[in-house]
């Protein structure tokens, strides 16, 4: 069962990145899609981020006893002076490491 | 000046991809430990990096699926998560449609994000040559073999990491390297704010439909205020 999960997925992937380069395709997009998709990267990852800092491996929100939450604070910070993935990350876990050891 | 030959576009490609590795590679290396955490096979885990080959999208699934979530909604949610893949085949395709079906299908497969970024730069800001596809194969490739190396050592080696080096938050952590600085408009900051608090909000819903939930909603709201800022210039 999975893999065909796996497989229609893959193929549903595939499609968004063809769907342009195929013959029947119109020469551009919609301008209306073209701004709608625009805001899917920031929606669709905001949407994975959120949960993973704030909610605790129990389900309930977790907002005082959580280094996550400041972790991810400063990587916030950092991504914005640096736009550097790698530094970003880096000070990310150095920080939840730091945090972890010290304060909680 | 001379065109450049299918060598010189390929390598030229290769070698602009390599530092984004830095990135891709630690992502790889967490994708592989998470999908085995997640309850996939360490096959399932390594296939899913070629068949689906984007990692928020393989993230998801690996998460909905060790869930028990049902096939539909995970369906939807790798289809709402790659549809940004859509853009990209519309920046891509002025360069790349009078190319033969063989070319544009392994091209197609090979586009993701990183890939796109490095070879649009290349299409659009150097002189058009017979042979700049060899380009994208080239960003492409090299992502493609990274990941594959990252996922399968992951696979290999996670168990070995311990739990308190927290590898898991470089997910999140990615995520935010990339959204941080693409918020630039205040449709931007609607659309994430919108998207974190309904992530948060539709908790409770079944089948962690949340993730559809808040991407569209995020997406709606955002769209919504780019009609309404751009009909009003100045704002």
């Amino acid at each position: 069962m999975i893999w065909i999960v796996m497989i229609i997925c893959g193929l549903l992937t595939f499609a968004t990145r063809f769907v342009m380069f195929s013959d029947i395709a119109p020469k551009a997009l919609p301008r209306w899609l073209q701004d709608a998709l625009g805001f899917v990267p920031v929606a669709v990852l905001t949407a994975i981020i959120v949960p993973a800092v704030i909610i605790a491996p129990d389900g309930g929100l977790e907002f005082a006893a959580n280094a996550r939450l400041p972790a991810a604070l400063i990587a916030v910070t950092m991504a914005l002076l640096t736009r550097s993935v790698v530094i970003t990350i880096g000070t990310g876990l150095a920080a939840l490491w730091v945090l972890d050891w010290l304060v909680y | 000046m001379t065109v450049p030959n299918r060598r010189t576009e390929f390598w030229t490609g290769v070698r602009q991809e390599l530092p984004l590795q830095l990135g891709v590679v630690p992502f790889g290396l967490v994708f592989g430990v998470l999908g085995l955490a997640s309850g996939l096979s360490p096959l399932q885990t390594i296939l899913l990096s070629s068949v689906l080959f984007g990692g928020a999208s393989q993230v998801v699934f690996a998460q909905l699926w060790g869930g028990g979530v049902p096939a539909p909604i995970v369906g939807a949610s790798v289809s709402v998560i790659n549809l940004r893949h859509a853009l990209y085949s519309a920046s891509m395709a002025p360069y790349l449609r009078t190319l033969p079906l063989r070319w544009r299908i392994p091209l197609a497969y090979l586009l993701t994000d990183e890939a796109y970024a490095v070879s649009i730069n290349r299409f659009t800001n150097e002189p058009a040559g017979p042979y700049q596809h060899y380009h994208l194969l080239g960003t492409g490739l090299t992502l493609w073999v990274c990941w594959q190396i990252a996922t399968i050592t992951g696979v290999v080696f996670g168990a070995t990491i311990p739990d308190s080096w927290s590898l898991g938050f470089a997910i999140p952590l990615t995520f935010i390297a990339i959204v941080a600085p693409a918020i630039r408009r205040r449709a931007d900051v609607v659309a994430c704010l919108t998207a974190g608090t309904l992530s948060i909000v539709g908790q409770p819903l079944p089948w962690k439909s949340w993730i559809i939930l808040s991407a569209v909603g995020g997406i709606l709201a955002g769209w919504a205020v780019h009609i309404h800022d751009s009909r009003r210039p100045g704002q």
